[in-house]
């Protein structure tokens, strides 16, 4: 453990603040990596949707580390709270019992499949890859000013004036959403 | 920043001791307060006044094997507890239960606790699906529907006090209060705070309850109907998580309560300040939750979820605009 | 509209009413028995299980055997046994076995008993994990009356 939390001169020790922050930010890291390979591969859809709240979690980890707490509560509130959780109540009312993960399925599956799927999947994959790893490398990145403090107030200063166009059309679709929804639920009652 | 590991070791110690005792107190004091309301004595035979029954209780809970019944999803039927309690420990460290006893003043604290509140009811969410049980399943809907309406009108209410306190921080908020009770948010005399102010702290308060799904609004484990709700399949420790949660998120609601409208560690009269006064607050708000649970009967969804939509939110609402009016005005 | 406002005014009304009553219920002393640690006071007709009544001065029992309390018990929980009492005329008792697991406590052997032998105890502490506690010597609990009574 001590090991990797080196930062290049000093690699404080474990059981210090810096020490402990730095296991802590490790453990938001696994989250976000784990959590989305559990989003990726479980074989039971909750269990999907469960591995991705706690990749939300771990990012709202990231959030805060990066000193953006507003984000890192808004991730929590709105992506745990709000969307994952509307992910289950959907699943969940939409099929009570799921089948349990077959066996045989894979094996059934890969004869259909197209003997290209395999490598053309693995070449798009690495194309992404090494595009998004020359353009990081390649790019000269400009350090830009930070907003403000990050703070709430500024947060709320800037949402109304410089960014209000911004945040008028946000809620210009969110009322779009609510109306849609409406409309929907009256017909569905008709 | 010269916080030392010590200190942060220092406040988890005790933040998992007052968490722990509460929890299993608060067992003890429900039990007791329900024996005096039905004129019985309850818990009398473990120690003086049954004193040590939590302690028995959780030596029997604690013994008892963890049983994970056929068809249901190990992994999350076991993981749904300990994150049922992990949010409400957690949102104890943001409270501050005096002026300089508080684990981390936070900027954003108030919007932490809704951000963990949000995480127990997945907890709870995943619980339900995990036990592969009809009751438990229609339980958890119902807790999830029941918190994320009433989620509503208390975040409305929480805005009024933060437009009076210009602050998200439960710090700032209580500190803001200081100096006698008609500073408190309930009775702010300022602005003619007062004549909204207690409709906000009635609608929070309600909102309190069915947040952490108390009688008269605990649809999520009614025992007539759905045999313990999302618990029911749970045994052993597995189910004393989840209750320990439940009285944990108790402990929580009534610090927010406090914290929020009713001064937080402020005396009222200038009378022996102290930290005394905030637990003496959180537990008559606690005594009050017991009182409701013991008096009235549960209520059915509809009308749990009407009284949320019909009265809860208008009046919230309008007591935002009032509030937002008073503050200008003035 | 009034109905909404109504609706709101008599509900919190109701609410704080039905707090008020527990409220005041809270603080009044408890109405329950502790039961080991308090005896009640029996009323004078509880219908325990039956008993023999010795006679005030000699402590024998009142019965002379005519078995109309085994006739009269519907369950067949009474069995008596006397012998011709030495030098005199009628029976005297010398067992009476109450079934008290059969026993439904109906009251007719006391009803029926026309020699002021039987009664009702107060006896209630009835408790055991075996059944056979249950079948009664009620002679000698009389002896042991007796002997609590000297």
């Amino acid at each position: 453990m001590q090991t990797i939390i080196c930062q290049p001169a000093t690699t404080p020790a474990l059981f210090t603040a810096e020490g402990v922050v730095g296991v802590i930010f490790l453990v938001t890291i696994a989250m976000v990596v784990i959590g989305g390979l559990i989003a990726v591969h479980a074989q039971r859809l909750v269990r999907a949707v469960a591995g991705l709240a706690l990749c939300f979690t771990g990012l709202a980890g990231v959030y805060y580390f990066l000193l953006s707490p507003i984000v890192a509560m808004m991730q929590l509130l709105i992506y745990v709270g709000a969307v994952s959780v509307l992910i289950v109540l959907g699943i969940m009312l939409a099929s009570p019992e799921e089948a349990a993960p077959v066996d045989e399925k894979p094996t059934t599956d890969i004869k259909h499949r197209s003997v290209l799927a395999g490598p053309l999947a693995a070449s798009i994959a690495g194309l992404l890859f090494a595009s998004l790893a020359i353009l990081g490398l390649k790019t000269q990145w400009q350090v830009f000013p930070r907003e403000g403090e990050g703070d709430i107030h500024a947060v709320g200063i800037t949402l109304l004036t410089t960014h209000g166009m911004v945040f008028e059309l946000i809620s210009i679709v969110l009322v779009m959403a609510i109306i849609g929804a409406l409309v929907l639920a009256q017909r569905g009652r008709n | 920043m010269e916080t030392s590991i010590w200190h942060a070791l220092l406040y988890l110690v005790g933040i998992l001791a007052f968490a722990g005792l509460n929890a299993a107190y608060l067992g003890y004091c429900e039990r007791k307060g329900a024996a005096r309301i039905q004129r019985r004595s309850g818990p009398t035979e473990v120690g003086y006044a049954g004193l040590l029954q939590p302690l028995a209780d959780g030596i029997k809970l604690m013994s008892k094997q963890l049983l994970v019944p056929k068809g249901v999803d190990g992994i999350i039927f076991r993981a749904a507890p300990i994150l049922a309690m992990v949010p409400a420990i957690t949102s104890m460290a943001v409270i501050p239960f005096s002026g300089n006893i508080q684990a981390r003043a936070m900027e954003l604290s108030v919007l932490l606790l809704f951000a963990l509140a949000a995480l127990a009811m997945f907890a709870i969410l995943l619980g339900g699906w995990a036990s592969g049980n009809k009751y438990a399943l229609i339980s958890s809907t119902r807790a999830v529907s029941q918190t994320l309406a009433y989620e509503i009108p208390m975040l409305f209410t929480v805005i009024t006090v933060v437009l009076i306190s210009g602050s998200l921080n439960l710090q700032d908020i209580a500190l803001d209060q200081q100096g006698g009770f008609w500073r408190w948010n309930i009775f702010r005399i300022e602005n003619g705070h007062f004549l909204t102010m207690w409709i906000s702290f009635l609608i929070f308060f309600i909102c309190t309850i069915a947040e952490t799904n108390r009688a008269p609004f605990d649809m999520a484990e009614a025992e007539s109907e759905l045999v313990a709700g999302f618990m029911t399949e749970y045994g052993s420790m597995g189910f004393g998580l989840f209750m320990m949660g439940e009285y944990l998120n108790i402990v929580v609601a009534a610090c927010l309560t406090t914290v929020l409208f009713l001064g937080g560690w402020d005396c009222p009269l200038g009378l022996i300040p102290g930290v005394w006064w905030f637990l003496i607050k959180i537990y008559i708000l606690i005594f009050t939750f017991i009182w409701i649970r013991w008096t009235f009967p549960r209520t059915q969804i509809y009308k749990l979820l009407n009284l949320n939509w019909k009265i809860l939110i208008p009046f919230s609402m309008v007591n935002l605009l009032i509030t937002a009016v008073l503050i200008k005005v003035f | 509209m009034s109905a909404y406002w109504r609706d709101i005014f008599y509900g919190s009304k109701s609410l704080i009413k039905g707090m008020l009553i527990t409220g005041r219920q809270f603080f009044k002393p408890v109405v329950t028995e502790q039961y080991p640690y308090e005896t009640p006071t029996l009323p004078p007709l509880f219908r325990g299980h039956i008993e023999l009544i010795g006679n005030a001065e000699s402590g024998l029992p009142n019965c002379v055997v005519c078995m109309m309390c085994q006739r009269a018990c519907p369950s067949d929980c009474i069995s008596l046994g006397g012998k011709k009492a030495e030098g005199g005329k009628g029976k005297v008792l010398t067992s009476y076995i109450l079934d008290f697991t059969k026993c439904s406590l109906c009251g007719s052997c006391v009803e029926s008993c026309k020699f002021d032998a039987l009664r009702y105890s107060h006896e209630y502490n009835l408790v055991s994990f075996n059944k056979d506690d249950f079948i009664i010597d009620l002679m000698k609990r009389l002896e042991e009356q007796n002997r609590c009574k000297q």
